[in-house]
């Protein structure tokens, strides 16, 4: 008892009971209403509510599944997130190697510019993109077809999601060794060797952190997306959200499910694949 | 002269913005040597091997490599290789790769590329290596990376930026002789820049000492510790004792120089420098060339001065003395252990005697350029 009264050191405040406690209290609150969201996914509850477990039961997947609706709206979430994450990657990128390497007149007036979109409020964002499609007459006519009809939400997503992928890709540029592109080019290598053999290599995790970063505020997005679609135009989020205003039924829990081990399987993909080239280099 | 310079640098002078790095500098690189730029950090030594490297481009003046004007020519078309100051070896490549990549990127056939990455490698004894990341390397071998992937392009001339300055003391010794060993091997001239004397001392068969972007001397080693051209380089080169000097005169034959610290010194006319004016002129002493004693010495000729003895720094067959002068100045003198013995016996304090020859005197200008 006297022994674990004493002051403990640096390495050992795991061992603190309040430290645990506070650890637990942090993971409960976390993941506990994921887990509660993904267990009554299986509840058989008839009507909307959803709180009183029933019995197990498949059947709110399979009707998931069959609502052509919510398939159509995720099925354009997917579309959006993947067009988007694309265009962000490739202008984030860009940007990315413009602020690292170049100087240039009015350099912070731009990069400030770049990174407004991180911190403007979203609702503002949704609002003037609807205004200035709506004033350019850029909205999508009814009738048009797949996938041109997402046009407006990807460019708004490609707004303010390329920000996100040029800061990461930037935090990366940041350790590059400019005496190896030196080397290379001493070697004989030409302006694109040097980029295809020295720069992109060293660049690649930041654009892969990127583009999941992309992905992932695409795909989840409400806000903006709510202000720039059309009603032809639904993306899961906002189907989501307008299913819930009838009632909460466990079939949105079951499609949430979905959506939530498809964005598991993605992260531990890219981190497993961040990690290998981590030991391989 | 029938030897014609590799390399030839003509009145390079460079800018960035109002700073001057490089003021009209001039140097020729001969067949097959290795040839040291030295000086303090920020003299311009890594502008100029860069220059010469094409990475960067002069200001004024050309370079010319076996007398053809090639300073518009961009570093990836030059014949020249560099090794640099943190090595840059690719990360993301193996060992091999990293030597092969000079070739792959010049299209060579990938047997030829092979073969010439097998043999590079093997020069710097690092086969066993071949498929090590870059990350599993310690430095000294990343540096050997480094020397394989700029020799297996068979360079005309190779520049090392500060090969040595980032490997430990015995590390570096071993690496000395293994690049020397290694220039002899493959023949090309070799460019180095150093910081450290010592190092350029040791390797180069030429020297080329900058100060503040200008030249101040090329000469061999042993040209530049026997015949410096003013006060800093025989300061840099060595050590050395400088005294200033307060009055100069002539005397058929024989200059007396005046110094507040050794007093008058008589010299031959051919040491001093022309003229009588003293401004700007130093006496310097190599500390080699003073013995100390505990009593007056018996001598025919020489300098003669008393002070008291400081601190000795024991450096194994010898030692550095320090001997404090009454005008407060201080003289090192380099003595071998055995002379070294008796001093070390007396009291800090003690009085003692330093005595030169005349003939050890050099009266320079404290800055030629």
């Amino acid at each position: 008892m006297h022994k674990s009264r004493e002051k403990p050191e640096p390495f050992h405040y795991h061992r603190k009971l309040s430290l645990q406690l506070f650890f637990i209290a942090t993971i409960v609150f976390l993941y506990l209403p994921i887990i509660v969201l993904v267990i009554f996914s299986f509840n058989d509850s008839r009507r909307g509510g959803n709180i009183i477990w029933r019995g197990f039961t498949f059947d709110y997947y399979e009707k998931a599944l069959n609502n052509a609706g919510l398939i159509e709206a995720f099925a354009n979430s997917i579309t959006i997130a993947v067009i988007s994450t694309i265009f962000s990657v490739i202008l984030g990128a860009l940007t990315a190697v413009l602020l690292w390497r170049f100087r240039f007149s009015f350099k912070p007036l731009f990069e400030g510019m770049v990174s407004l979109p991180i911190v403007i409020p979203e609702i503002c964002m949704g609002v003037s993109l609807a205004v200035f499609f709506g004033y350019f007459g850029l909205w999508a006519p009814p009738g048009t077809p797949w996938p041109f009809n997402l046009a407006n939400i990807i460019i708004a997503h490609i707004t303010f999601s390329f920000p996100f992928a040029a800061m990461v890709i930037r935090t990366r540029l940041a350790t590059f060794n400019r005496e190896t592109e030196e080397a290379a080019k001493d070697l004989g290598a030409t302006e694109f060797e040097v980029f295809r053999d020295i720069l992109l290599p060293h660049m690649k995790p930041g654009l892969i952190a990127g583009a999941l970063l992309a992905f992932t505020l695409s795909l989840d997005d409400f806000v903006v997306t709510f202000f720039t679609s059309a009603p032809n135009a639904v993306t899961f989020p906002v189907k989501v959200y307008s299913m819930v205003r009838f009632s909460v039924t466990p079939e949105i829990n079951a499609a949430s499910t979905v959506l939530i081990i498809l964005t598991v399987i993605l992260t531990a993909f890219a981190m497993r694949f961040q990690s290998f080239r981590e030991t391989s280099k | 002269m029938t030897v014609k310079p590799i390399i030839s640098v003509q009145n390079v002078t460079k800018r960035f913005g109002r700073f001057t790095a490089l003021d009209n500098v001039s140097i020729d690189v001969m067949p097959g040597e290795i040839f040291a730029i030295l000086g303090p950090s920020g003299c311009g030594k890594s502008t100029l091997l860069r220059i010469i490297a094409g990475l960067e481009a002069p200001t004024e003046g050309c370079i010319l490599l076996d007398d053809a004007d090639i300073t518009a020519m961009p570093a990836n078309k030059r014949p020249i290789n560099m090794v640099f100051q943190s090595y840059a070896v690719f990360p993301q490549m193996s060992v091999a790769k990293n030597v092969a990549y000079g070739l792959k990127v010049q299209r060579m056939p990938r047997s030829q590329i092979d073969q010439a990455v097998a043999q590079a490698l093997a020069q710097v004894h690092l086969t066993e290596f071949r498929d090590r990341m870059p990350n599993q390397l310690s430095g000294g071998q990343r540096q050997r990376v480094a020397l394989a992937r700029a020799l297996v392009k068979r360079p005309r001339v190779l520049l090392l930026d500060e090969p040595l300055s980032a490997l430990d003391a015995k590390l570096r010794d071993a690496m000395r002789l293994e690049l020397v060993h290694l220039q002899e091997q493959v023949g090309v001239s070799f460019v180095i820049v150093t910081h450290d004397q010592s190092e350029a001392m040791a390797i180069a068969d030429r020297i080329a000492v900058l100060n503040d972007g200008r030249l101040c001397q090329v000469d061999s080693p042993e040209g530049l510790y026997q015949r410096p051209v003013d006060g800093f380089v025989a300061d840099f080169i060595g050590r050395i004792n400088l005294f200033e000097i307060k009055a100069l005169k002539r005397d058929s034959g024989k200059v007396i120089v005046s110094s507040t610290e050794a007093g008058d010194v008589v010299i031959a006319a051919s040491q001093a420098p022309d003229g009588i004016a003293a401004d700007g002129l130093v006496m310097a002493i190599r500390p080699e060339k003073i013995t100390v004693s505990l009593t007056a010495p018996i001598t025919d000729g020489g300098t003669v001065v008393q002070g008291t003895l400081g601190d000795i720094a024991f450096q194994g067959e010898s030692s550095i003395v320090e001997i404090n002068l009454p005008c407060g100045a201080a003289l090192s003198a380099f003595l071998h252990d055995s002379d070294c013995a008796p001093l070390r016996q007396a009291a800090a304090g003690a009085n003692v005697w330093c005595h030169w020859n005349s003939g050890d005197v050099l009266v320079l200008a404290r800055s030629a350029v």
